[in-house]
């Protein structure tokens, strides 16, 4: 029954040995040979702490292969893509920020009722959707639309999806606005709570390594914040994948802020990529600015994943540029001077198009033809959208179970069809409302007794 | 992959637990009811013709009316029968998973015994200790479409994951609008008092999950019940919370069908037909329940003073509400109906506990059949205080003076 004491003895036992992280022990000559049942440890008589997973102390390094002018950094292996894919990438970057302007303008209009744009993440998720097969299995935090809008998901059901319109697919209009998901395109449904997704992750991944037609094919990959990070669930989601152990990519949008709360906040330690090794997971952090590091980076961790059947972890590094929903005004915590400096400094986009321009491949005519169309494309989906009455209102009770419905929905969905009746035209609040649904409620009033 | 040193670990594990206390109390040791109830079904026979039992074989539709020739049974307690249902889970699904903590080599109430051995480390392993984390993990494997049996080690410690199960697990259908969901998620947890679980191994919190709509919430009562009811709770399109007694895992054995059947959920059972007030329990009190009927009828001559002679010819119905949630109102309406009183009983603590939902929505039904207020008989509104249990937990005793005084109200 002490079933702590009794789980903690239980923990003494060796664990299977995977050669991890044992290089940044500083090399102490010691009794070699001795060692602890429950590691791989040396035994040294020599007293010695340490708080650093690189053996120099440093901080762990930054993979970066542009430079702020769009140069391959010397050294760096340039990815080998050609001018399609290339400007498919820079297409995918330049439709987050014109897809973020008009919703989140549309949502100071009080049109939408929430929105969270993705400025200055735009090479972190793009770069990340480009080093994954679009059949991967994704699960997300919130900030991450431009996955499935790199796998096809189009502007019509991103705007659906934010009205809450009778085509949102993605929850029939019972969502917050961005909190997207698609059966067809791999990317399971968003939710609000920060964190939940890590550990589903891990169950994602161990589920694809037990099906034979995509083991060692596809894995899982999670998206979470630095802020998400400090959740237990992180934990936990970090430990199932690495000690079961699941095909599944952990890709830390690390942005410098949740919220308010800067990462200096957040966390003492060297960010998140320095607690990847503490879980014995192959871990990188990559310059978030830079899509073609971020696309090498997450492909590598995808094909170590797959090919290994075990986690990876991917910290990329950037800032977060807007504020953090349409709820938050960022000027009250950071300094608006900050926020423009780093949009010139370092803007992820910007960065890819000098590259594009000295391999030739992009101008200042593309560019303006690009943005013009972008901005087309939205706007016909955005005045699409807004027209669109919302779902049944009987959608209400749907979906709660699967199978048959049970009394307490059937008799609640009576009586709310009940009162529809006896004052949906007359008790004004319920009338202007039901006039947003299709069928207006008529479809429960009906059946009113 | 699961390597060769995970095998070498159990040996050396199985020392450390059977040198250690982790056994439940011996059977009859603190619930003497059980050994002796009529609740059990002793015989091939008896067990064969368990009410609502359907017999799930390919391409067969029997119920238990039809078809006993034929079927065997086999002496489980509920450890074992709980064990069986898993078996049967693994053997006829390929993508079924068991995991949770010290389950690999057996469980420590060894509901897992042998299934390592017998289904592999890819499909029966341990997880590390962290509630959120393997209840989330098995989140994950359903919203792929795999079975995931998952064990919370303690019913007390199932809150770290109530997170996942309340905002997560309950609600992944309705807001994927049907494009997701983990109903084939089923968490087992022991649950109830055991005699010496003090605070964190005797709580019943099936209440805090009664207003999570999405969950289905499950407790039997022996052996028969455990696995009929596991494996429609495995099989249902819905994440399932089942919660086994612990007192009754090696206490309560009955002739246990060896073929795959289930038994339905949100179906009440009545267990003893009655006339005169509703007795509606689930899990360990109805054992309680059962023993203050026979004091009832024929108290010891100590109890005779406490029981009007014209009160022990009373026929009490006696109800097993088995599902939580969503709970069979139907069945219980239709019986305070007929007997104009009713009593709740069960171990979590009164206020807000699963009894205040069930008097409330009775009151509302019954309201001009009531002949005495709706009582609930509980756990007082405290933790489960280790040396105090026998005055904390409902006993047989305090549900004979809840009987008593509402048949005389």
């Amino acid at each position: 029954m002490l079933r702590r004491l009794i789980a903690a003895s239980c923990s003494k036992f060796p664990l299977a040995y995977r050669g991890l992280a044992t290089a940044t022990t500083p090399q102490v000559s010691g009794l070699s040979g001795a060692r602890l049942p429950n590691s791989q440890s040396y035994i040294t008589p020599k007293l010695h702490f340490f708080n650093s997973v690189t053996p120099d102390g440093q901080q762990i390094p930054t993979y970066r292969v542009l430079d702020g002018v769009g140069k391959v950094l010397e050294g760096a292996k340039e990815p080998e893509i050609d001018e399609v894919y290339a400007r498919r990438l820079y297409e995918h970057m330049q439709l987050l920020p014109a897809l973020d302007t008009v919703l989140y303008n549309v949502q100071r209009q009080g049109k939408i009722s929430f929105y969270m744009t993705a400025f200055g993440e735009e090479a972190t998720i793009i770069g990340a959707a480009a080093g994954l097969k679009d059949d991967d299995e994704v699960l997300g935090q919130y900030r991450e639309m431009g996955v499935l809008l790199w796998r096809g998901f189009t502007i019509d059901n991103v705007m659906n999806q934010c009205f809450g319109n009778e085509e949102d697919f993605c929850g029939k209009g019972r969502q917050m606005p961005v909190h997207l998901g698609s059966v067809d395109h791999h990317f399971h449904t968003i939710s609000s709570t920060l964190g939940t997704q890590i550990p589903h992750a891990a169950g994602v991944g161990f589920a694809l390594r037990r099906d034979p037609a995509r083991r060692g094919k596809n894995v899982a990959a999670c998206f979470f914040g630095e802020g998400a990070a400090s959740e237990g669930d992180f934990h936990a989601g970090l430990l199932l994948a690495s000690t079961i152990p699941c095909p599944t990519v952990f890709i830390a949008r690390n942005n410098g802020f949740a919220i308010s709360t800067p990462s200096t906040e957040q966390y003492y330690g060297d960010g998140i990529a320095s607690r990847g090794p503490g879980y014995g997971i192959d871990t990188v952090r990559v310059d978030g600015n830079d899509v073609l590091a971020v696309m090498s980076a997450v492909g590598e961790a995808r094909r170590r994943a797959a090919e290994q059947g075990r986690a990876v972890l991917v910290e990329c590094m950037s800032y977060r540029v807007g504020h953090h929903s349409t709820s938050d005004d960022s000027f009250a915590y950071r300094d608006r001077a900050e926020v423009e400096d780093w949009k010139k400094v370092d803007n992820p986009i910007v960065r890819f198009r000098l590259y594009l321009e000295l391999k030739g491949w992009w101008d200042s005519t593309a560019e303006q033809e690009l943005k013009t169309r972008l901005r087309a494309d939205v706007m016909k989906a955005f005045k699409r959208a807004e027209s669109l009455p919302r779902a049944e209102v009987s959608e209400i009770f749907t979906d709660v179970y699967g199978g048959e419905m049970p009394w307490n929905l059937k008799e609640q969905r009576a009586e709310l069809a009940y009162l529809l009746k006896k004052y949906g035209n007359t008790w004004e609040p319920w009338k202007t409302e039901l006039s947003r649904f299709r069928n207006k409620g008529e479809e429960l009033m009906k059946e009113a007794k | 992959m699961f390597t060769s040193t995970l095998r070498k670990r159990i040996p050396r594990i199985l020392n450390v637990r059977f040198s250690s206390s982790v056994e439940p109390p011996p059977a009859g040791g603190h619930l003497p009811s059980v050994a002796t109830s009529q609740l059990l079904r002793s015989t091939r026979d008896t067990a064969l013709r368990t009410p609502d039992l359907v017999w799930v074989d390919e391409g067969s539709s029997e119920t238990s009316e039809s078809l006993v020739g034929g079927r065997e049974t086999r002496k489980m307690n509920t450890y074992q029968a709980v064990r069986d249902a898993m078996s049967v889970a693994l053997t006829k699904d390929d993508d079924a998973v068991v995991f949770g903590e010290d389950v690999a080599f057996g469980g420590v109430f060894r509901c897992t015994m042998g299934l390592a051995e017998e289904f592999g480390r890819e499909r029966v392993f341990n997880t590390p200790l962290t509630e959120q984390g393997l209840v989330g993990f098995g989140i994950g494997l359903a919203m792929m479409g795999h079975t995931a049996i998952a064990e919370i080690q303690f019913a007390d410690y199932i809150f770290p994951a109530f997170d996942q199960l309340v905002n997560e697990a309950a609600k992944i259908r309705y807001r994927s609008g049907g494009q997701y969901n983990c109903g084939k998620l089923t968490v087992r947890t022991p649950t109830m008092s055991v005699g010496h679980g003090g605070l964190y191994h005797s709580q019943s919190p099936e209440g805090f999950f009664m207003g999570v709509s999405g969950l289905k919430v499950v407790i039997p009562r022996s052996p028969i019940q455990a696995k009929g009811l596991l494996l429609a709770s495995i099989r249902d399109p819905n994440p399932v919370v089942f919660m086994e007694p612990k007192v009754l895992y090696r206490s309560a054995v009955e002739q246990v069908p060896i073929d795959d059947y289930t038994l339905p959920l949100s179906r009440a059972e009545i267990l003893v037909p009655g006339s005169d007030l509703t007795l509606l329990s689930w899990g360990t009190p109805l054992y309680h329940c059962e023993t203050a009927l026979h004091m009832l009828s024929s108290p010891a001559p100590t109890l005779e003073p406490h029981i009007p002679t014209s009160l022990r010819t009373a026929k009490i119905e006696l109800i097993d509400l088995r599902t939580i949630l969503p709970w069979d109102v139907d069945t219980v309406v239709e019986s305070v109906k007929r007997t104009g009183r009713l009593v709740v009983v069960h171990e979590a603590g009164m206020t807000a506990g699963a009894g205040a939902e069930i008097c409330a929505e009775v009151q509302k039904r019954c309201f001009l059949k009531l002949n005495a207020p709706v009582r609930r008989v509980t756990g007082w509104d405290t933790p489960a205080g280790l040396q105090f249990e026998k005055f904390i937990m409902p006993d047989a005793i305090r549900v004979l003076d809840a009987i008593v005084e509402t048949l005389s109200y």
